[in-house]
């Protein structure tokens, strides 16, 4: 497409330029002919203004015969006669001139005869009256040319002249308008040819001027692409890379070829690379023999030996391209060889490495036939090294490995075996024996001369897989005997309420019916039974709580603090307004929790808070501050009795109380409820107190990762 | 009128104080009860001994009956022709959300938590037999 | 956390009344009123505009409603699974015996009859509300409310 239009924008231009040198010709020839019709018609009008001006004079001449004549005439003084004769010689002089001049108008032609005709005629008579004054004297004359015809000639010729003047006239009215219409039509040509000469000359200007910015465009791309090929080929050093011309000469090569022969630029210059081929393959013809095949194919491939400049012999892979031009003409070769010899070098490291591994190694070729393996792979598997090189890997990874290999349509083994690089597959291996274990294998694919390898780590897994299977159990163990003791507390709680709600009822109806009736011991036994029972009820509930902090624990979701303790707040309305309590506190943040399980816990804390109090207005304070990481600690401060530190641990144990029964009301184990809910949360929880100066209780929660 | 309540309850306690509570709301109630699952649908459906038992007004039933546990007795009660449009109110200990739930769907027409002191369980029993036997219509029943 | 009624009653001066009455409650009450049958049907399908409806913890229902009436509705209710569970409770001037003796039959919870005077209707309403939702338990709320 490009080259289409290259090749029309060429023909436009040279099209171009051809249009707009064809106007400027036109415009010239236009021009030239104005010109010329313009000069002839000048040469007309000029012509025209002569004959008048003659004619003119012919009428003057006449006019000066007849005069003269007159003159002569009356007074007979010789002086006349000589204005006479001039004027006669102008008439005829002037006919003449007249004559000559209007040649191309018959008209004026036959005009101008008739004319000269009566002038004749009029100066033979003029010349006779003179005689006769001369000779006879004035009156003879006079009567003469009273008689003659004199008059009657000088009008007639008068009139004629008159005639051709008016010809004339005419005729440069329509010369002068002849001219100007040429005039017209030049300065219009003129313009028109010289604007379209521009315009053509200025497109093609502009179109010459885009072609050679995207000339300069394309050469400089052209040129970068150059900049880069050469830094590519020179920077690549583990490959020599050579230019050949079809006979096999040396053009161009980077600095990979001089390290691997070991030559500089200048000893190789033009030479033919035969001479980096051995004695004996020159003499075989092998070289010629090898371009002829690239030649042949477009592209060969081979694998031989070379000799360096100090004489040493290396093996290399070598491909041979063939470049032709566009016509199909062998231009010459491209060649990339690799020196081999250093491979093998690293080859012999690596059988060391792969020897010395702590974990089964095995080497795979692209057949699946195990190419090498190390003395743990002899160990694992429980074969011989000479039992498995050669065989297929199959036989000791029966599945997941071999397919994995596989280079098939969708993908090349480069590709397949990098998919594997990195990532540990696991599967079941065989020994000779024919037990199975499970394995872990780790792939990397290898180059070698024999094609692409690879290598598989072999880790034997089974004690891995045991333990795994053994933390599993554990956990199912761990999980069952949870929800058993959960179950268990439930349970026993439950069934635990029946027959103590008939004793606690029962009793409180015999209290209700018979107080007062039997004796007064009667009173006091009922009386600590009933005690007993509903404290016996008390208890049970609190357990029945203390075990739903696990069980009935829901996910721990993003919370509103603030909204919990509004809510604890809310439940615990009673309680504060007879306590006339002031309770604050600061914003508070959201957290991950359980919603309803931090209501009860603000409201344990809070509600103690309030009822272990001096008389007074027991105050509480709720804030919370971030504690480094993302954790929030939380502080229920209160202005109440205060814990003796040696307390500070066993308050949060179950059923501990540290007042009297009737000093407070309460179970003890609002505060294990606390903990256990805390550290639910994967927090903690503490006090900080001082008898008499009250008491700090904090603890502290993950915070929620929405807002930081 | 006469309402006949059927209540149906294992603990003798809780039966002896449901009465108490019962007479001293209502003297007009005649209370029966049935023990367990089996001797409740004996009863509904007039079968054996209870052959002239009246149609209950109203079903008291508890949730943890020995043989036919109170959540059969609702099912059954609750797709019977016959029986289903008696209000049955499950009076139970049980709180587990799953029984609340699941007795609503069987179409118990309500569900109450049995207190555990007793003064919250007087109070309770007015409250039922305030709101079922004074306030709500209840269906008119073929006596026999 | 305040608890979701449905009133299905398109007498407006009932409405009033029974709001009257609940805001006396104890725990705070969100009032939804669908004045005919098949807006009541609409919201409990969170149909159409009730798209964002919550589930009601129980149904005050009128039986004579325009377009659809209660009975009808009370069928499609407890033929519903996710429905039949909530507490429906009938509230109507009817006194008929067939209409509460089918009303049980399709499962109505309890066939409350609206007094005309306005002082024992208000007082109903209390007695309602107050068994309601303070003596009963009311079906918990499922986690999709």
């Amino acid at each position: 497409m490009g080259a289409t239009i290259r090749f029309l924008t060429k023909r436009t231009v040279q099209f171009a330029f051809g249009a707009a040198i064809a106007i400027l010709l036109i415009v010239a020839g236009f021009a030239y002919r104005s010109i010329v019709i313009s000069g002839e018609n000048g040469r007309w009008v000029r012509h025209t203004y002569e004959v008048l001006e003659n004619l003119q004079e012919l009428r003057f001449a006449l006019e000066a015969v007849s005069s003269s004549v007159r003159g002569y005439i009356l007074t007979g003084e010789e002086a006349y006669l000589e204005p006479y004769h001039a004027a006669g010689l102008s008439l005829e002089q002037h006919a003449t001139t007249v004559r000559e001049l209007t040649t191309d108008n018959p008209v004026q032609q036959r005009n101008i005869l008739v004319l000269e005709d009566v002038a004749v005629a009029k100066l033979e008579r003029a010349d006779e009256d003179i005689n006769l004054r001369r000779t006879q004297g004035i009156e003879a004359a006079s009567e003469a040319i009273r008689a003659g015809p004199g008059l009657h000639a000088t009008v007639e010729y008068a009139a004629i002249v008159s005639q051709m003047q008016d010809e004339e006239r005419r005729l440069l009215v329509l010369r002068i308008a002849d001219a100007e219409r040429s005039t017209n039509r030049l300065k219009i040509t003129l313009i028109l040819g010289t604007f379209l000469g521009l315009l053509i000359t200025v497109a093609a200007g502009w179109s010459v001027q885009r072609d050679n910015s995207r000339r300069e465009t394309a050469e400089e791309a052209l040129r970068e692409g150059e900049r880069k090929y050469r830094m590519l080929v020179d920077g690549v050093k583990e490959y020599a890379i050579l230019m050949l011309g079809p006979q096999g000469e040396i053009r161009s090569w980077n600095p990979g070829a001089e390290r691997m022969t070991g030559c500089a630029w200048e000893e190789v210059a033009g030479q033919n690379f035969s001479r980096f081929f051995s004695a004996d393959d020159v003499s075989l013809g092998r070289p010629q023999e090898i371009l002829r095949k690239a030649a042949e194919s477009g592209e060969y491939e081979e694998q031989g030996t070379r000799v360096r400049k100090d004489g040493t012999r290396y093996q290399i892979r070598t491909t041979f391209t063939a470049s032709r031009d566009p016509a199909g003409n062998l231009r010459g070769f491209s060649v990339i060889s690799r020196d081999l010899t250093e491979n093998k070098e690293s080859e012999t490291k690596y059988r060391g490495l792969l020897e010395a591994a702590p974990d089964a190694m095995v080497v795979v070729n692209q057949s699946g036939e195990i190419v090498l393996l190390n003395v743990q792979a002899e160990k694992q598997f429980g074969y011989r090294r000479d039992e498995l090189l050669g065989q297929k890997v199959t036989n000791i990874i029966p599945i997941g490995f071999a397919e994995r290999l596989i280079a098939d349509d969708l993908r090349s083994t480069e590709d397949a075996s990098a998919q594997q690089i990195g990532t540990g597959i696991e599967l079941i291996a065989e020994r000779k024996d024919g037990s199975e274990f499970p394995i872990e294998i780790m792939l990397s694919p290898l180059q070698s001369a024999e094609g692409t390898l690879v290598t598989a780590a072999i880790r034997d897994i089974s004690v891995r897989k045991k333990a795994a299977v053994v933390l599993l159990q554990k956990v199912d163990e761990l999980k069952r005997s949870n929800e058993e003791l959960g179950q268990f507390a439930y349970i026993a709680s439950h069934d635990l309420q029946e027959p103590l709600r008939m004793v606690a009822s029962y009793t409180q109806l015999l209290s209700r019916r018979y107080k007062g009736k039997l004796d007064a011991d009667a009173d006091e036994f009922i009386a600590f039974a009933v005690d007993g029972a509903s404290r016996m009820q008390r208890l049970i509930q609190d357990l029945l709580a203390y075990s739903r902090v696990g069980t009935k624990g829901k996910e721990l979701l993003e919370t509103s603090s603030e909204d919990a303790l509004q809510q604890a707040l809310a439940n615990l309305r009673g309680a504060i307004e007879e306590s006339s309590a002031v309770v604050t506190h600061d914003p508070l943040p959201p957290v991950l929790a359980d919603e309803m399980q931090l209501t009860q816990l603000f409201q344990n804390l809070v509600g103690n808070a309030i009822k272990y109090q001096n008389p007074g207005v027991p105050r509480v304070h709720v804030s919370a501050a971030r504690n480094g990481g993302k954790q929030w600690d939380f502080t229920v401060k209160d202005n109440g009795l205060g814990i003796d530190p040696q307390y500070f641990e066993r308050i949060f144990g179950m059923f501990q109380r540290l007042h009297k029964r009737d000093e407070f009301a309460g179970t003890g184990i609002g505060l294990a409820i606390c903990k256990k809910i805390v550290e639910r949360h994967g927090g903690h929880i503490w006090v900080e107190s001082k008898p008499g100066q009250g008491s700090t209780f904090r603890f502290a929660l993950a915070g929620s990762q929405a807002r930081s | 009128m006469t309402k006949e309540v059927l209540l149906v309850e294992d603990s003798p306690g809780d039966v002896r104080l449901t009465r108490e509570a019962l007479r001293g709301v209502d003297a007009s109630v005649h209370l029966h009860v049935a023990i367990d699952g089996v001797e409740a649908m004996a009863f509904l459906n007039r079968e054996g001994a209870y052959a002239n038992a009246p149609r209950p007004d109203f079903i008291l039933l508890d949730l943890n009956l020995p043989k036919m546990d109170g959540r059969e007795v609702l099912a059954r009660i609750k797709t019977d022709e016959k029986l289903r449009m008696i209000p049955t109110v499950i009076l139970t200990t049980s709180d587990a959300e799953t029984d609340v739930s699941n007795s609503y769907r069987l179409q118990a027409n309500c569900y109450v938590t049995k207190p555990v002191q007793l003064e919250e369980f007087e109070a309770l029993m007015k409250n039922i037999t305030d709101f079922w036997l004074r306030k709500v219509k209840l269906p008119q029943q073929a006596r026999h | 956390m305040p608890l979701e009624v449905l009133l299905v009653e398109d007498s407006p001066g009932d409405v009033r009344l029974t709001q009257e009455a609940f805001r006396d409650a104890k725990t705070s009450i969100n009032l939804h009123v669908a004045t005919d049958g098949v807006a009541a049907m609409a919201f409990l399908r969170r149909e159409g505009d009730h798209s964002q409806a919550p589930r009601p913890d129980f149904i005050l229902l009128d039986l004579n409603l325009p377009k659809m009436d209660g009975r009808e509705v009370l069928a499609h209710i407890k033929e519903d699974d996710e429905l039949k569970t909530i507490p429906t409770i009938i509230l109507t001037t009817s006194e008929a015996e067939a209409d509460i003796l089918k009303s049980y039959q399709l499962q109505a919870n309890c066939y409350i009859n609206k007094p005309v005077q306005l002082e024992a209707f208000d007082a109903i309403v209390k007695s309602v509300n107050s068994f309601w939702l303070t003596t009963a338990k009311l079906p918990p709320r499922a986690n999709s409310g």
